[in-house]
């Protein structure tokens, strides 16, 4: 495959590893040949749109997807893990659907305290100005693929407390919100009828992990 | 040796509630303590002089949401002292029924929330299963499970139905029974002893001084009580005493703050069987209840954490024009510092859990 | 002892002045700013008043109120509350966090919502509120945007 067919970083088809733009202190064409400098993180950008190039073209891609997807799907349906965050009254009614009573980890839910190994980030309260720099990077720190439940009113639109000057109006204004829950407080049947509308979000829109860009 | 600051909260599966406990360790030992809070802060003093007198019970319903039919029955204590209004007999003996069956699933939740920062996982099981009894029982009146707006200004909402004496009595036995195996089960057990004996011990004239009050001063030895010192609603009218424990050493400790409310549920439970059999006939409402309100006025109440107090200003208008709300746990968490320091960082979990700590009411 | 005997001899004191009796276990009384430090240090020590359950700042105004209420710790369970008045714009008062630890927060929520400054506090400075927020949100003047429109 000829350099000129690469999709990707433009500054590659000129072979050019400099990220300036300065021509003094960029590298200079090689005299003669066909010669490539990279970084390392260049390197895996090209190796990865390489690939993606070939799987592409050839169709494999679509192939592997529509056969992985699937088995992808289906554990991430099945084992939600939500981040163990508990702001207010919400938060009860979260710990009760845990409870023998409304068994939510027959779902597959079970709470972890670190977000680097959840999936679900649970907004269960209002959110005050004091905390939404650390709900915002709670949220950054969790790896993809992750969603987030709105749970209660206060994480909607403020609730109770729409007037007050230190509440957030709703959890959907730093952040994407999947799954909305009324209620005030939420009931735990709620909440599991809020997962399993996850799981039908998921089963429906979540696209394919092979090669997913 | 390495001396560091370390960040607890405010997520963290130990602190129940959205606060952030800084310590400066050297290696395991605490040798200082700054606990922050504000993570909850929705100024509902200065939204509750937005909202008419009687629109402000959702608000303290919220206030402090494992408890809140406490919080909702302070706040209409003082809201009638400052209308002079007067709650008809029936609706008082009803008021100290259910404030005690929300205090027994409190210390549930506390239960079912303290054991599993030891470790014992399996007690969140049975402190869950356990509230959900009651929980169930405090829906049939006010038809909500955790946040009830029941109690109302001049009496509470509705009646009690016929057949709930009979159900609060079946409840209440397995309950008994069920902590009887609990004891057996906590009590006996090594572990659960040496984590909790001689961990997190403050003596009585400290706490009195740092301001602590109710299961936390009861279990230094204090027999302070305000349903018996500053009695309100029915109170007065049932039999009862203060109960208190003592840490081995003087002064009180996890195991015996622990010990306190298992034997505040036993008592509980006594004074709900009491109410509900002396419960008199009649309305459960006052007459009338004005919507204007001016002057100053208080009240406190033994909440299930310890004394909260309400001081309304009325201006003659129908809304508040001050509220004030006192939150036991606001003056205890200042206090924790000085119990802290000394312990190890794996006994934080202890303290902090035995003291029973709610954000919501700190917060406001 | 009884709750209008003890108002009768407090007000006594020096800038006592207003003593009531509120109901059969609380008395009222208002007091000067500048008699306060003598007059707390007598209610601690001479009257055994070992608790302080709450200290609140009102927003008259013209001018600010403090409210305290002071209990003691035994079955008879009695109260004093205590009004103290406060120029709108000097609004500082001595601090009680040495006579009553209990003081030391409820006085930071005092700063921090409505500005009034205790002089000889250890440690005031915001406790509910973020560190960088600017103004004290209690008071009648502080004005907020509500978000009606957004609805």
């Amino acid at each position: 495959m000829s350099r000129q067919q690469v999709r990707g970083n433009p500054r590659m088809r000129k072979g050019l590893g400099s990220r300036t733009s300065d021509p003094a202190t960029m590298m200079e064409d090689p005299p003669s040949g066909d010669w490539l400098t990279l970084r390392s993180d260049q390197f895996l950008n090209w190796v990865d749109d390489a690939v993606y190039n070939i799987a592409e073209k050839t169709g494999i891609r679509d192939v592997v997807n529509r056969v992985t997807r699937p088995i992808f799907n289906w554990g991430l349906r099945y084992s939600p893990w939500p981040l163990h965050l508990g702001i207010m009254c919400c938060a009860l009614e979260m710990g009760a659907a845990g409870g023998p009573d409304h068994d939510s980890e027959r779902m597959g839910v079970v709470y972890r305290s670190s977000p680097r190994q959840c999936d679900i980030l649970i907004v269960n309260g209002p959110v005050c100005e004091k905390l939404r720099p650390k709900l915002k990077t709670l949220y950054e720190q969790m790896a993809d693929p992750k969603w987030v439940i709105a749970m209660g009113e206060c994480a909607i639109g403020g609730g109770p407390y729409w007037d007050s000057y230190s509440i957030v109006a709703g959890a959907d204004t730093f952040m994407p919100v999947d799954v909305y829950i009324p209620g005030c407080p939420v009931r735990p049947e709620a909440l599991m009828h809020g997962f399993l509308t996850l799981q039908k979000k998921i089963r429906e829109q979540e696209p394919g992990y092979f090669l997913r860009r | 040796m390495a001396e560091m600051w370390i960040h607890m909260g405010p997520q963290h599966p130990m602190t129940h509630g959205l606060w952030n406990l800084r310590i400066k360790v050297n290696g395991e030992t605490i040798t200082d303590a700054v606990p922050e809070l504000g993570y909850l802060h929705r100024s509902v003093e200065k939204i509750g002089e937005r909202r008419k007198y009687f629109m402000n019970t959702t608000l303290t319903d919220r206030l402090c949401y494992a408890s809140a039919m406490t919080w909702t029955h302070c706040y209409c204590l003082a809201a009638e002292e400052l209308m002079g209004v007067v709650a008809p007999p029936r609706a008082q003996y009803i008021r100290t029924a259910v404030l005690e069956l929300q205090r027994i699933a409190s210390h549930l939740m506390w239960l079912g929330a303290y054991l599993p920062d030891l470790g014992l996982i399996t007690g969140f099981l049975y402190g869950m299963r356990d509230r959900e009894m009651f929980l169930n029982l405090l829906e049939i009146p006010s038809g909500g499970r955790l946040l009830y707006n029941y109690v109302k200004i001049g009496g509470v909402k509705r009646d009690l139905p016929p057949g709930f004496e009979a159900k609060a009595e079946r409840v209440m036995q397995t309950l008994e029974r069920r902590l009887k195996e609990y004891e057996n089960l906590y009590d006996n057990s090594k572990i659960f002893r040496m984590r909790n004996d001689g961990v997190g011990v403050y003596s009585a004239s400290d706490a009195i001084n740092w301001g602590i009050t109710g299961p936390n001063l009861r279990s230094a030895g204090v027999p302070f009580d305000l349903r018996q010192a500053d009695s309100y609603d029915a109170y007065p009218e049932l039999d009862f005493e203060p109960v208190t424990n003592t840490a081995a050493g003087g002064g009180s400790d996890c195991f015996s703050r622990y010990r306190q409310r298992i034997d505040e549920m036993h008592q509980s439970m006594d004074l709900v069987r009491q109410a509900l059999a002396k419960m008199p006939e009649g309305r459960v409402m006052a007459d009338s209840v004005p919507l204007r309100a001016s002057g100053e006025a208080f009240r406190r109440t033994e909440d299930s954490r310890g004394e909260a107090l309400m001081y309304l200003v009325g201006d003659g208008s129908d809304r508040p024009y001050r509220w004030k709300i006192r939150s036991p746990m606001f003056t205890t968490v200042s206090a924790a510092p000085h119990f802290l320091k000394g312990y190890k960082m794996a006994d934080v979990p202890a303290i902090m859990g035995s003291l029973d700590m709610c954000i919501g009411e700190t917060d406001k | 002892m009884e709750t209008g005997q003890l108002v009768q001899q407090l007000v006594k004191h020096e800038g006592a002045s207003d003593g009531s009796v509120l109901r059969s276990n609380v008395g009222r009384i208002s007091i000067t700013r500048e008699a306060s430090q003598s007059f707390f240090s007598t209610l601690k020590n001479d009257f055994g008043f070992d608790h302080c359950s709450l200290i609140s700042a009102v927003d008259n105004q013209t001018a600010f109120e403090l409210v305290y209420h002071f209990s003691i710790v035994d079955a008879t369970g009695q109260m004093l509350e205590v009004h103290i008045d406060l120029p709108r714009d000097t609004p500082t008062v001595d601090s009680i966090t040495h006579l009553w630890g209990g003081a030391d927060w409820h006085e930071r929520e005092a700063y921090d919502l409505m500005g009034i400054y205790f002089i000889g506090h250890p440690d005031l400075k915001r406790v509910l509120l973020p560190d960088g927020f600017a103004g004290h949100p209690l008071r009648k003047d502080y004005v907020y945007e509500i978000h009606e429109e957004e609805w």
